[in-house]
């Protein structure tokens, strides 16, 4: 996926991490999102029986997201590391969040409750993932 | 369920009440309504081998049929929505959504396409592993308690096999793929029109010749030991369990499913 100017646009910092640094650690607090601007970061998730990789993310991809869309105080619901040099970029929270503020109630109901929906099935995802394993 | 057709006042929010266990929206149909729950709850389920799997469960304030107005016009409902108990729901036509949904910003649109692609990616991922699993569940039954801790020696292949139930003459010859392979059985598709010919009924039990993927012959018997339509439509897939097995064949499959 190609990053195109418009998520350029809301990179507030970049920053670099070496392989397997945790960008993201499940349940820290925290509410930056990022995006992949160069390389790729695993998702990891705990379960009861280790550790699972739910997916890779490249270039372009999006992740923190959920805490942003959610209630305040949200911990992060999976760890994110790096899976050789990464450099991801930190977006702009405020302006994501005026952003979202703009947009009607409804659609905003419509965001959360894919962003919700994605989380709940990640988790049986893994859950059922380890089990398969 | 009363649905009002009111297709002049299509901007109109219309309320609508289900009774516990209706059929709120069916996996396959083309649909673009978006619900939001007022009260009660609805159970999100994908098909997932011959059975269901529960994907979520939502209530009060969440929103479904969301995935099909965001994937874009024509798009299926990727899961079913059934109300687990009496429900009232709020029904938002598309059309003016549609028209938010285009003003909204991009960065917006971007993040919301990520995580819709993510999450039909889940709901996938996630009726694979629950089909496995019915699967695996299955077979496990009729295996001697030793066996199940080979479980998880088990490789996915396809390769072509022919097989024949074992009272045929050996000059018969039907076609199948061998889906799975493990110590104690194996897993095949065949056309559903080969079983109005030949019964292929639970316990039935039938010669198997294939070629593994590591270009080894591959010569069994085996009975069923559960049936049902594959995803694939006029295809069933078989569980089945070895029945005999001569030593070359126990090396073969030994050395294939070696880790």
């Amino acid at each position: 996926m190609a990053i195109n100017q418009l998520v350029y646009g809301y990179v507030a910092n970049e920053e670099n991490y070496p392989d397997k640094a945790v960008i993201i650690a499940e349940g820290a607090k925290g509410d930056w999102v990022y995006v992949v601007l160069e390389g790729q970061v695993k998702v990891k998730k705990t379960t009861p029986k280790g550790m699972v990789t739910i997916d890779t993310l490249k270039e372009g991809a999006i992740f923190g997201e959920m805490v942003l869309l959610e209630k305040a105080d949200q911990m992060r619901t999976a760890s994110i590391i790096a899976e050789g040099q990464v450099r991801v970029g930190v977006l702009d929270t405020e302006r994501l969040v005026k952003d979202y503020e703009s947009i009607s109630p409804q659609l905003q109901g419509l965001i959360c409750s894919l962003i919700g929906r994605l989380k709940e099935t990640t988790t049986k995802v893994s859950m059922l993932a380890v089990d398969a394993e | 369920m009363a649905m009002k057709d009111n297709l002049d006042k299509v901007a109109e929010i219309l309320r609508l009440q289900f009774k516990k266990g209706d059929l709120i929206i069916k996996e396959g149909d083309y649909g673009v309504s978006i619900y939001k729950i007022l009260k009660g709850s609805v159970r999100i389920t994908a098909q997932a081998g011959e059975g269901e799997v529960a994907l979520a469960t939502l209530g009060p304030g969440e929103v479904i049929g969301e995935m099909s107005f965001l994937s874009g016009k024509g798009e299926r409902r990727s899961a079913s929505a059934r109300a687990l108990e009496d429900l009232e729901m709020e029904v938002w036509h598309p059309a003016r959504l549609a028209k938010e949904y285009e003003q909204m910003p991009a960065i917006l649109k971007y993040i919301t396409n990520q995580a819709l692609v993510r999450l039909l990616k889940m709901n996938k991922v996630m009726s694979r592993l629950s089909a496995t699993r019915q699967a695996r569940e299955q077979t496990r039954k009729p295996m001697e308690p030793r066996d199940s801790q080979r479980l998880y020696y088990r490789k996915d292949i396809d390769q072509a096999c022919t097989y024949r139930p074992i009272t045929s003459s050996p000059k018969l010859c039907l076609a199948g793929r061998v889906k799975d392979l493990s110590f104690t059985g194996v897993a095949i598709t065949v056309g559903a029109k080969n079983a109005l010919k030949f019964p292929h009924e639970l316990g039935d039990e039938f010669h198997i010749s294939t070629a593994l993927p590591n270009g080894k012959e591959l010569d069994v018997t085996a009975k069923i030991i559960n049936v049902r339509r594959d995803d694939k439509p006029g295809m069933l897939l078989m569980g089945m369990s070895f029945t005999n097995m001569s030593e070359e064949a126990k090396k073969t499959v030994g050395f294939f499913l070696l880790p």
